[in-house]
């Protein structure tokens, strides 16, 4: 709770130093935000650019091995919109949140669960995890699955030990042909994803159960928001 | 996209936890009752030797043999069985479940102690007959009787404990607004105490062969009404607090309470379980009251009952997802 706190204390710090002038003058100067801070990592899904190729879940699979029969990331086409032929669907990206204050993380009885401090990431460390299933039934947005090979706890982790590690963005990101997703840290303010949700009318989802997701969505103009 | 259509019952899409852990719950609850039974009855008692009375002898195989085949069931209900060792090493204490582990061994450690030191003589024999090598358990039972009272009042506690931890392992899910529902583990412990009630009803008339008006069938009579109407009032509880939730917590009651959960609610938990079981002990001549195939029949009823209930919050509970 403390790293949570913490956390969300130093976002808070950012937002207040950006509407000051001296973040300006730093900026200005080339001043790098302190590399040292911990990060948010987050996600954009600009659902108005979207066009629902899949070309980001097919990425994931290669990149994450994922096997056929379960996935780490879902793109959901809503019901139509409009009469044939201007129909238009809308499209809901449906993955880990990596939630700032994670249900999944609080109920695994052997620490499996785990947020990275250094990033935020919510990731399971695959040699405690003794598949209870406990975090699979907590999550309330149901991205959680047991992997048919490792018999684990997994789900989306950010490609934290695949592309990230290798210094690259997550496949799903590098993948998409609109560049629908943005992906980045929170705590920094002039980094993509913080200007992203700045700049745009986004939204989460399920935030009454307190669980302060890190997916956002700038919604599709049509029809009612989730 | 699941295609399937509602109702389902043992397939919803959002089930995460099956049959294995609903008996899981029921066992627990059983081991819970049957224990504070007895220790009730002990205390209440002067005794001669209590290793020879019913109630005790029934909480000792009722106390330990449901606990361990209820773990067994958990155990291989992990995707990843042979690794379960992993959780008695690795403590989490914000974890329900983890400290759950850790109540099973606790428990688990005090219904040793309380059953050598009231079947010491027994224990003592079996060994002078065939190990004699372990002489020295004989003396580790007997540095124990000297904190036997305290432990006892201990054993007491974890096995209450024991009956509403059952309930929290489940209100702890967030995901689901019925089971994230703060009379759960209350509920969970006056049914489990029911349940625990019923079978050692079973053990003692049946096993024990006792008479339907014998002392012990008298002293349990004194709890069955009490501890149902209880039941029947957290029931209540639970539902209203649904009722009066708003959103997907009424979505929820609604969802529970049609359809084949809605049906095993009615018929299994409220007739079965409760309303014939308490109008047989309100209403039952004396005769029929300590009557013992009559007690028999009401105690399997009472025990249908409290295994419907757990089912039926299991999986009811399953079948609405928080918004
Ligand atoms: S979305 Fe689910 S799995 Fe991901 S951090 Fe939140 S609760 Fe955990
Ligand atoms: S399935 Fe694994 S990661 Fe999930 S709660 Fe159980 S031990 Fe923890
Ligand atoms: S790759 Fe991009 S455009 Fe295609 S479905 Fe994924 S997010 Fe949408």
């Amino acid at each position: 709770m403390t790293a949570c706190s913490r956390r969300n204390f130093v976002s808070g710090m950012g937002a207040l130093i950006l509407t000051t002038g001296t973040s300006v003058k730093l900026s200005a100067q080339g001043e790098k935000p302190n590399e040292t801070a911990p990060k948010r990592y987050a996600m954009v899904h600009d659902e108005t650019s979207c066009i629902g190729c899949t070309a980001c879940m097919d990425a994931c699979r290669e990149t994450n091995q994922v096997p056929e029969g379960v996935s780490r990331l879902e793109i959901l086409r809503s019901e139509p919109h409009g009469e044939f032929p201007n129909q238009e669907y809308e499209f809901f990206r449906q993955s880990c949140q990596h939630c700032t204050n994670a249900p999944c993380v609080a109920v695994c009885p052997t620490g499996a669960s785990f947020i990275d401090p250094e990033t935020g990431i919510v990731d399971v460390n695959k040699d405690l995890c003794v598949g209870c299933q406990y975090c699979i039934a907590v999550c309330p947005y149901r991205v959680r699955f047991i992997h048919p090979v490792h018999k684990t706890a997994d789900k989306c982790n950010f490609c934290r030990d695949t592309n990230l590690a290798a210094g690259k963005q997550p496949a799903c990101v590098e993948a998409c042909p609109t560049k629908a997703l943005t992906f980045g840290d929170m705590n920094d303010p002039n980094s993509a994803v913080a200007r992203k949700v700045r700049e745009n009318p986004v939204y989460r989802t399920k935030l009454t159960l307190g669980t302060e997701p890190n997916l956002y969505h700038i919604p599709f103009a049509k029809g009612e928001h989730r | 996209m699941s295609t399937l259509t509602y109702p389902v019952p043992f397939h919803t899409p959002d089930l995460v936890w099956d049959s294995s852990i609903a008996i899981y719950l029921f066992l627990l609850g059983i081991s819970s009752g049957a224990v504070q039974l007895a220790i009730a009855y002990r205390r209440s008692h002067k005794l001669e030797k209590p290793s020879e009375n019913w109630i005790v002898r029934s909480a000792a195989v009722l106390g330990t043999i449901p606990t361990l085949i209820g773990l067994t069931l958990l155990i291989f209900h992990l995707a990843r069985p042979w690794t379960f060792w992993k959780l008695m090493f690795n403590y989490q204490f914000n974890s329900v479940m983890s400290m759950g582990v850790m109540l099973f061994q606790v428990y688990m450690l005090f219904m040793v102690i309380w059953i050598a030191v009231l079947f010491k003589a027994e224990i003592d024999n079996l060994i002078k007959k065939f190990v004699p090598k372990l002489r020295f358990v004989t003396n580790i039972i007997g540095a124990c009787e000297r904190i036997f009272s305290a432990a006892e009042v201990i054993l007491f506690i974890l096995a209450a404990v024991l009956g509403a931890y059952t309930g929290f392992l489940l209100s702890a899910l967030i995901s689901y607004p019925m089971l994230n529902n703060p009379v759960l583990p209350a509920l969970f412990l006056a049914s489990g105490t029911s349940s625990g009630i019923a079978a050692t009803f079973l053990c003692i008339l049946i096993a024990g062969k006792l008479k339907g008006d014998s002392h012990e069938v008298h002293y349990i009579h004194k709890f069955e009404v009490p501890i149902m109407v209880t039941e029947l009032g957290l029931i209540v509880c639970f539902f209203v607090g649904l009722y009066f939730g708003g959103g997907q917590k009424v979505v929820a009651l609604q969802n529970a309470l049609s359809g084949f959960w809605g049906a095993v609610f009615w018929i299994g938990v409220m007739l079965i379980g409760i309303m014939i079981p308490l109008i047989a002990n309100l209403f039952a001549s004396d005769k029929w009251k300590y009557n013992a195939k009559f007690i028999i029949l009401v105690s399997i009823f009472d025990l249908i009952g409290v295994l419907c209930l757990r089912y039926f919050i299991l999986y009811a509970g399953q079948l609405t997802i928080a918004m």
